[in-house]
């Protein structure tokens, strides 16, 4: 364990040079080609994605052990809108959550007390403000881009639970989940006390568990990616993409929306797309719709809402995506 | 003893079974193992992550995969 980190910085420190040794002096391939610059993307951005994706679900499965759903929803049961939607939103960044939960933890939520309204705002933040997209954010793209990220998720989320628990959407909820909100509750179990060793072997079994999943996404990711550096003219994709195209947000969410890829997936593809011009609030607005706006959890949450309620979610969060991308390509 | 394995049927969910199984033959005793997918039970029983494990009853964990090992040691104490 002690020995990972050195060894983790120097292969790190290493990529760069490796990279390019690889495409222009293993391979043959001319700097500045289109081909030749595509293949040093490729085996520049495989390696450092892999090693920043493993230290950062470290850290942030470590600190996930200290963050139970129970916890958070005992912290957010009877809150008032406003202060609960803002807690709801924070809580949602942090609290360890899989798309298969997100069915008992929404009656969970619900039959606590936790508010509708909260209980969305939660449900916005959790796949919008990814906590591994996060740490990549600020790993490739500096503080700036990180705190921006986080902050216009959060205001997205914190905004639309506060507009869909106003809108009084309890009897758009299927009715076999306002029979079990009825139900008695039947005991709960007590809380695991963890200790030192045991988080920090979970933290290495969701190490071995992510990136064991998401390796295929991520490969796929950095081969758009790759292709989009050697090939896209700088020209196409500041006007397609760029600030002054009206069309470039709604047409970043709608080409995202579809593809479902994971946080570490899209980091290569916006990293290559603002190397190329593309404007940053299009290029945001691009991820939070891959990462936020997934179809896989819609047709989970159909389960358990309604067609108009569904239809409400997704026409929220889309609506915030947009401002987002608007406002940010407006003022930067 | 009743052994009742919650999840809607993710990945996650099956391996917990598997390992659940393999406890329950480790440990030679008369053991009923039982998965439960519906939504609203795991609700009132207050599981809000999944998957879940509870031994006669009694809630376990939620939202981890135990090792057969682990659960051998439930079983046994």
């Amino acid at each position: 364990m002690l020995l990972a980190l050195p060894v983790w910085v120097l292969l790190y420190a290493a990529i760069h040079r490796l990279s390019e040794a690889i495409a222009f002096q293993l391979l043959g391939l001319t700097p500045k080609s289109h081909l030749g610059e595509a293949v040093a993307f490729f085996f520049y951005d495989t390696p450092k994605v892999l090693l920043l994706l493993m230290l950062i679900v470290f850290i942030v499965t470590f600190l996930q052990t200290f963050v139970s759903p129970t916890r958070v929803r005992n912290a957010l049961a009877k809150r008032a809108p406003g202060l609960g939607n803002a807690l709801g939103a924070v809580l949602g960044i942090i609290t360890p959550f899989c798309s298969c939960s997100a069915v008992p933890l929404f009656i969970g939520f619900l039959r606590a007390g936790v508010p509708l309204g909260v209980t969305f705002s939660f449900l916005v933040a959790a796949p919008m403000i990814n906590e591994v997209a996060l740490g990549m954010l600020f790993a490739m793209f500096g503080w700036k881009i990180a705190l921006l990220y986080a902050g216009t998720g959060l205001s997205i989320a914190f905004s639309s639970g506060l507009i869909l628990g106003h809108m009084n959407m309890e009897r758009h909820l299927e009715g076999w989940v306002q029979d079990a909100l009825k139900a008695p509750a039947l005991g709960e179990g007590e809380e695991e006390r963890l200790t030192f060793t045991m988080r920090v072997d979970q933290a290495i079994q969701g190490v071995q568990d992510i990136v064991g999943k998401v390796w295929p996404y991520i490969l796929v990711g950095i081969l758009v990616g790759a292709l989009i550096h050697g090939y896209v003219p700088e020209a196409f994709m500041a006007g397609l993409l760029g600030k002054h195209t009206w069309y470039s947000v709604p047409l970043a969410v709608l080409v995202g929306v579809p593809l479902y890829s994971n946080a570490a997936g899209v980091m290569p593809i916006v990293e290559a797309l603002l190397g190329k011009g593309a404007a940053l609030g299009s290029t945001l607005a691009f991820m939070m719709a891959v990462i936020g706006l997934s179809l896989p959890e819609t047709i989970i949450l159909r389960k358990v809402m309604r067609p108009t309620l569904i239809a409400t979610f997704v026409g929220v969060v889309a609506l915030g995506i947009l401002v987002v991308g608007y406002l940010f390509n407006a003022i930067l | 003893m009743l052994i009742e394995v919650f999840g809607p049927g993710c990945a996650k969910c099956e391996t917990l079974l598997k390992h659940t199984r393999h406890a329950v033959e480790q440990s030679g005793g008369e053991h009923q193992v039982v998965k439960v997918s519906d939504y609203a039970t795991m609700a009132i029983r207050g599981i809000l992550s999944t998957p879940a494990l509870a031994i006669d009853g009694q809630l376990k964990f939620q939202g981890k995969v135990a090792s057969s090992e682990e659960i051998l040691g439930m079983l046994k104490a």
